[in-house]
């Protein structure tokens, strides 16, 4: 487990503009606790949702830990498939004075980052970006009792 | 020379930048990337306000406590046979490892009212579970953890 560190921040961004518009997801954490959320979906005139709260210090230990455990600061977006017309995806993690912010594509599935430039750096990237969208989602839920996306 | 110097024209001045420790490493085309046109990101966020005491922090049906160290072959009946002792559980959320499908590593606890999410949380905190001591605390909490520094993005 390692150590809690007080400039820990997190900011995830996936989103395309197409015939609905802008729509996306962002979340954020920062290092006060302060957990953000909005989520942009046009289809069939879906208001944006944008929620926040503050979640305790073992929320932001678990989420500093996952973060770590995934070795994402290891890897570089250097040769991830560039943002494009499908989507992008942002990652921004900010720990212990190194800071990393991915810039991607969206990736559909599997296959899409096994036959990328670089498969390692890419799935780690993949699987992560799941279990944070996964916490948040379970925290929106739970707080608010709204179902996101 | 400052590692924020690497950063060029930036349009994240809304973000806050909180950093105790000053930036050594910056990696990734985030910083170098421009991200105008996101304006609708910085609407109004719409949250719950306490009773305006200290504490813990209702949600909207109950009050949810947060596990952690949750052994990775735990489901949630064990978790609800280990936590019913303090009373009527409401939801249980117990998330998976995307990469291995097990557990991974926390779950979240709602119940209707204060007294038993307290009694969790006083009495369940640093408990066995499935031979690993759990941590048990609230989930969410009124106030910031602690002051941040806003230090400008140049």
């Amino acid at each position: 487990m390692p150590g809690f560190t007080e400039d820990f921040y997190v900011r995830y961004y996936v989103g395309h503009t197409g015939k609905f518009g802008h729509e996306f997801l962002e979340f954020e954490f920062k290092p006060d606790g302060q957990l953000r959320y909005a989520n942009n979906s046009n289809y069939k005139h879906d208001v944006m949702i944008r929620k926040e709260t503050y979640v305790s210090q073992a929320v932001l230990e678990e989420l500093e830990r996952i973060v770590v455990d995934s070795e994402i600061m290891k890897e570089d977006d250097r040769n991830w498939p560039e943002p494009d017309k499908v989507g992008c995806q942002e990652l921004e993690v900010r720990r212990n004075g190194e800071e990393i912010s991915f810039a991607t594509t969206k990736l559909g599935n599997l296959l899409q980052v096994q036959q990328s430039k670089d498969p390692e750096g890419l799935r780690i990237f993949y699987y992560l970006v799941q279990d944070l969208k996964c916490l948040v989602l379970s925290l929106i839920a739970a707080h608010f009792k709204i179902q996101p996306i | 020379m400052d590692a924020m110097d690497e950063d060029g024209p930036s349009q994240q001045g809304q973000r806050v930048r909180s950093t105790v420790t000053a930036v050594r490493k910056s990696k990734g085309r985030g910083f170098r990337d421009d991200r105008s046109g996101r304006e609708e990101l910085y609407g109004a966020y719409e949250g719950l306000d306490g009773d305006g005491t200290s504490g813990p922090l209702k949600s909207v049906e109950g009050w949810v406590v947060f596990v952690s160290n949750v052994h990775e072959e735990a489901s949630e009946e064990d978790l609800h046979d280990h936590f019913a002792d303090c009373g009527d559980v409401k939801n249980i959320y117990l998330n998976l490892d995307r990469r291995t499908g097990f557990v991974k590593g926390y779950a979240m606890i709602e119940y209707a009212n204060q007294q038993e999410a307290q009694q969790a949380v006083n009495s369940l905190n640093d408990s066995d579970f499935m031979t690993q001591p759990i941590k048990v605390t609230w989930a969410f909490s009124p106030q910031p953890l602690r002051r941040i520094e806003n230090r400008p993005r140049r």
